[in-house]
């Protein structure tokens, strides 16, 4: 054992120079602005991707409303295309996304005993950026502006590429769109970063890779998907941009472009893209599945090895979204091919859950309930994706309404069913008070029925022959009756929603809702160890990891038939010690407002890109270097 | 990005509750920073070959203006592309030597690389300068669209590069680089090659292998 | 159990107490931390440069044998070339191959993801056919 030296070693300290008076409190509205607090930018993620739910809901249900009637008038054409576009990219960027790394920001730390991410500042750029984006996407639809994105969410050149005088997109839409996405990439990007160094470099002693949680491993394979998927993107976005405002000829047949590069500029980007907002869901029923089963996760190795893979094979299916461009036979089968191959790993994950589940002591919690729903309308969307992979099938099925139905059943059925799922097992530990469980069951009951209504129609709609995309359908296709049931079943879901958030509103904000205390769920992982919520330091002491479901072993053994036997001694770890301990001594990252000050560097330069105006460039360009010397001089603890 | 966290690291579980532990330590032995910035490399990867890759494909599929055979000056270049060259090993040395404690020589070395650096961006504005008035534009042809977008994404790399060197000369100057924060200058040094190393995929590639007639 | 302090002095003496997983920055003496073998020195940096400099004016002097050799065989040796000065540059000024694997597999990812993915779709848009 070391011995603490008293000697104070002679140092040539140089006195920090202040720019900017360092804020200190962590307490506080101003202290939100200034954090570097994994947990509380963790939250500041969860609310922003919830808000822009209810944004992409409202703009999904006058979608449905335009769609309630044959010929209907609820919107104009143009409007249509704005709000499928921005559906599609708010719930994708702004929900999906941010969503994910929201919960992996809060809890990926906790679950590896780690006090902060890598990077505490650079994640608070992160969420900035993040924020930056989405007020400038949605300043677009300020009234005068004329430059609401309606080019589609993955925005097909040559419609959105051709310059901006020449007639097919007029107005700002798909600038707002590209630069947008750049800005948010940004975001996504260094996010991404700073969850691989974490995970790699700051796991607690003991905490080899394969003890560590699922949900860590996933939001690592994310990080990578992320790390390449992104740039791939950036460049696609900045060729359409100069296309239409600079006069590149990237995708202009008349030139010699082809708009087929952007396809699959695209899509490189856009297949990974889909693995990033579903593999977090994955990660978070793996966490519940076991804890509601009172079972280790089966066949733990396999579950993060097929996710790995998942990560792996899914940069080699993306032409798949490319079956009816005319890629040659060669092409098509190959991918084809692919895409039926990474049904493999997926299905596997599926049967290693079913496994956790079976013969084990379930509790029909409202979040197990949402993990079981995950599983049951993933795998109907994971079966209409393997009927995509059959070319010809979905040489007929592509831009119909049957595509809409898959992707919605594997991210709204998958994904969002996964993050309530999050939702209701981990709010808990972030606010200390439990969610209602009644509420609970009737937002799950509501949610899944309202879902299946909503989505499950969509199929034959698609196999009918409804296109995706048009804002309007003639009488006597037979599509009329079957569209007034969707637009019900979106109600139905808008109502689910509504239950769920009165159900924060009264359980969390009204703290009407039980007190968690550390460890409601008796669950296996190291976040249930501390108080709810963690303090900000989060551990008192660092702990020894060894063993996999570390805090599970911590507080059970097995006796010689198998059974659970509580340690006496167990619980969460130091309780008492918490109790006494008040965080003195453990210094921490300091609060700092130069992350903001650069994010909200970038916005003008946004603008500037825009409107190609010099001004905001200036003024942009300022506050970001300001923004990058005053943070680079800055000491990232200062001495309280 | 310049020094971001480079005065005191989060590395590792800060404090293990054992006195005089090592606060930098990390579970795999290597530096957050320095993990940090090679993935960052590697994501860049990506972003280069997506230019690099769209320069390829559209080789030869001018339909009108003027194409590289006309326009490329190869001795011209190749100086530029020795010039960079040599800024690698300038940087290096600049490594080396602040990783013995030399202050001196890294600021000679520091701004030798930043000079050489701007003397590359020089001959890229002159080269720009040149194939424009020979009718060469981002809006002329594929050739145009593909070359600009992608040597002027690299040039602003290595400005950017310069402006980072010449803030950490800056520092240096004022006693604020001293030894124990070398790996500011290996970060440096590893963004500088990084961009060398495209410099010389994107020379031969486009410069160098046959043109399409 | 005391909590030490954790104060950020010039010279902290780093013991490594930790056991697995818990690498401590000063690896081995005479390493840097993130090395597994000592960097080249500077005589040696300047060694790789003047090779570096040597295939250069090879490669700019074979790219003027175009039309003398088969196109094919000029790409080749252009290409390996260049890939010799990568690997020189990454290998050693960017310390790749004295540093922990782990940088090493990281980039190599990046550039063979790259170059996998853009041939496949170079492939796809028939620039390689003949």
């Amino acid at each position: 054992m070391t011995t603490v030296t008293d000697e104070v070693a002679v140092v040539k300290v140089h006195e920090p120079i202040i720019v900017l008076r360092r804020p200190k409190s962590t307490t506080g509205v101003w202290s939100w602005f200034t954090t570097v607090d994994h947990k509380k930018i963790g939250i500041m993620y969860g609310a922003a991707a919830l808000i822009f739910f209810l944004v992409g809901g409202i703009e999904a249900l006058l979608i449905r409303l335009q769609l309630f009637q044959a010929n209907g008038s609820v919107l104009t054409a143009s409007q249509y295309n704005e709000l499928f576009t921005m559906h599609g990219t708010t719930m994708v960027f702004l929900v999906g996304m941010p969503m994910a790394v929201g919960f992996g920001n809060y809890f990926v730390p906790l679950m590896i005993g780690a006090r902060d991410v890598a990077f505490p500042r650079i994640n608070a750029f992160g969420f900035w950026v993040v924020c930056a984006g989405a007020i400038f996407l949605y300043s677009s639809f300020i009234p005068g502006v004329n430059g609401v994105p309606n080019g589609g969410w993955f925005g097909y050149t040559p419609l959105t590429s051709t310059p901006i005088d020449a007639g097919f997109l007029p107005g700002h839409g798909p600038d707002f769109w590209s630069v947008g996405i750049i800005l948010l990439g940004i975001g996504s990007t260094t996010s991404a970063i700073n969850f691989i160094v974490t995970i790699l470099n700051m796991r607690a002693p003991g905490m080899t890779l394969m003890r560590m949680p699922v949900f860590v491993w996933m939001m690592l394979v994310v990080a990578f998907l992320t790390v390449f998927a992104m740039p791939i993107i950036t460049v696609a976005l900045i060729m359409v941009f100069t296309d239409r405002n600079f006069g590149t000829l990237f995708f202009s047949p008349a030139a010699g472009g082809d708009p087929l590069l952007y396809q699959h500029l695209f899509w490189l980007f856009g297949h990974p893209e889909v693995y990033i907002l579903i593999l977090p869901g994955m990660g978070i029923v793996s966490e519940t599945l076991p804890v509601f089963s009172r079972k280790p996760l089966f066949g733990y190795a396999v579950v993060v090895f097929s996710g790995i893979a998942i990560g792996f094979l899914g940069w080699g299916v993306w032409a798949h979204h490319m079956f009816a461009t005319g890629l040659g036979p060669v092409a098509v089968s190959a991918f084809g091919l692919s895409t039926m191959l990474i049904a493999i790993p997926t299905g596997v994950k599926i049967f290693n859950w079913l496994g956790t589940v079976w013969k084990g002591a379930v509790r029909l919690t409202t979040a197990m309930l949402f993990s079981l729903g995950f599983i049951a309308m993933f795998t109907i969307g994971g079966l209409s994706g393997v009927l995509h992979s059959i070319v010809p099938s979905d040489t007929q099925q592509t831009d119909t309404y049957f595509v809409v139905a898959h992707f919605h059943y594997v991210l709204f059925g998958g994904l969002m069913l996964a993050v309530f799922s999050g939702m209701y097992y981990w709010l808990p530990k972030i606010t200390g008070r439990m969610l209602n469980e009644r509420l609970g069951k009737i937002n799950f009951w509501t949610m899944l029925i309202g879902f299946n209504v909503t989505f499950f129609p969509m199929h034959l709609l698609g196999l009918y022959g409804m296109p995706r995309r048009t804002y309007r359908y003639d009488t006597g296709l037979g599509w009329e009756g079957i569209n007034q049931v969707v637009s019900v079943g979106a109600f139905l879901i808008a109502l689910s929603t509504l239950v769920f958030l009165s159900n924060v509103i009264v359980s969390l904000v009204m703290k009407r809702g039980e007190v968690a205390g550390d460890d409601p769920w008796d669950a296996r992982t190291l976040e249930w160890s501390i108080s709810s919520p963690p303090p900000e330091y989060n551990f008192a002491e660092v702990p020894e990891v060894t063993n996999r479901d570390e805090f599970w072993h911590h507080k059970y053994t097995e006796d010689d038939e198998g059974h659970l036997v509580p340690i006496p001694s167990g619980g969460a770890y130091g309780s008492t010690d918490a109790d006494k301990h008040d965080g003195h001594g453990i210094h921490l990252p300091s609060p700092s407002i130069y992350p903001l000050v650069m994010a909200f560097g970038l916005l003008p330069i946004a603008y500037a890109a825009v409107y190609q105006s010099w001004i905001p460039l200036v003024i942009g360009v300022l506050i970001l270097l300001f923004g990058m010397y005053a943070w680079g001089i800055e000491p990232s603890t200062e001495e309280a | 990005m310049a020094t971001i966290e480079q005065t005191a690291e989060v590395g590792g579980p800060p404090s293990q509750g054992t006195p005089g532990h090592d606060p930098h330590a990390t579970s795999t032995g290597v530096t957050n920073t320095k993990l940090a910035i090679w993935l960052f490399l590697s994501s860049d990867c990506l972003f280069f070959g997506a230019f690099i890759a769209s320069y390829l494909l559209y080789r030869g599929r001018d339909v009108s203006g003027p194409g590289p055979r006309k326009l490329f000056d190869i001795p011209f270049t190749s100086a530029t592309s020795f010039i960079l060259l040599m800024s690698s090993l300038t940087m290096v040395l600049a490594l080396a030597a602040i990783q013995r404690g030399d202050h001196r020589r890294v600021r000679i070395w520091i701004l030798a690389t930043a000079l050489l650096g701007a003397t590359f961006i020089g001959g890229q504005v002159f080269e720009f300068t040149e194939f424009s008035r020979e009718g060469l534009h981002v809006s002329t042809n594929l050739f145009g669209s593909s070359f600009y977008l992608l040597t002027g994404f690299h040039g602003a790399h290595v400005t950017i590069g310069i402006i980072w060197l010449l803030s950490l000369w800056g520092m240096s100057t004022r006693g604020r680089l001293p030894t124990k924060k070398a790996e500011s200058v290996e970060l440096a040094g590893l963004y500088w090659h990084f961009v060398d190393v495209v410099w010389i995929v994107i020379f031969t590639v486009i410069y160098l292998i046959p043109q399409p007639h | 159990m005391s909590e030490g302090t954790l104060q950020r002095v010039e010279g902290d003496v780093a013991v490594a107490t930790r056991g697995e997983l818990g690498h401590s920055m000063e690896s081995a003496p005479g390493l840097l931390p993130g090395e597994l073998r000592p960097h080249p020195s500077p005589f040696k940096y300047v060694v790789i440069a003047v090779v570096l400099c040597i295939v250069t004016a090879i490669e700019i002097g074979t790219s003027y044998l175009e039309g003398d050799i088969p196109n094919g065989l000029l790409i080749f040796l252009l290409l390996a070339m260049a890939l010799f000065k990568f690997v020189g540059v990454a290998g050693w000024y960017m310390h790749l191959q004295t540093d922990k694997p782990l940088f090493r597999r990281f980039f190599i990812l990046g550039c063979v993801a790259a170059v996998i993915l853009y041939t496949i779709v170079l492939a796809t848009l028939s620039v390689f056919a003949a």
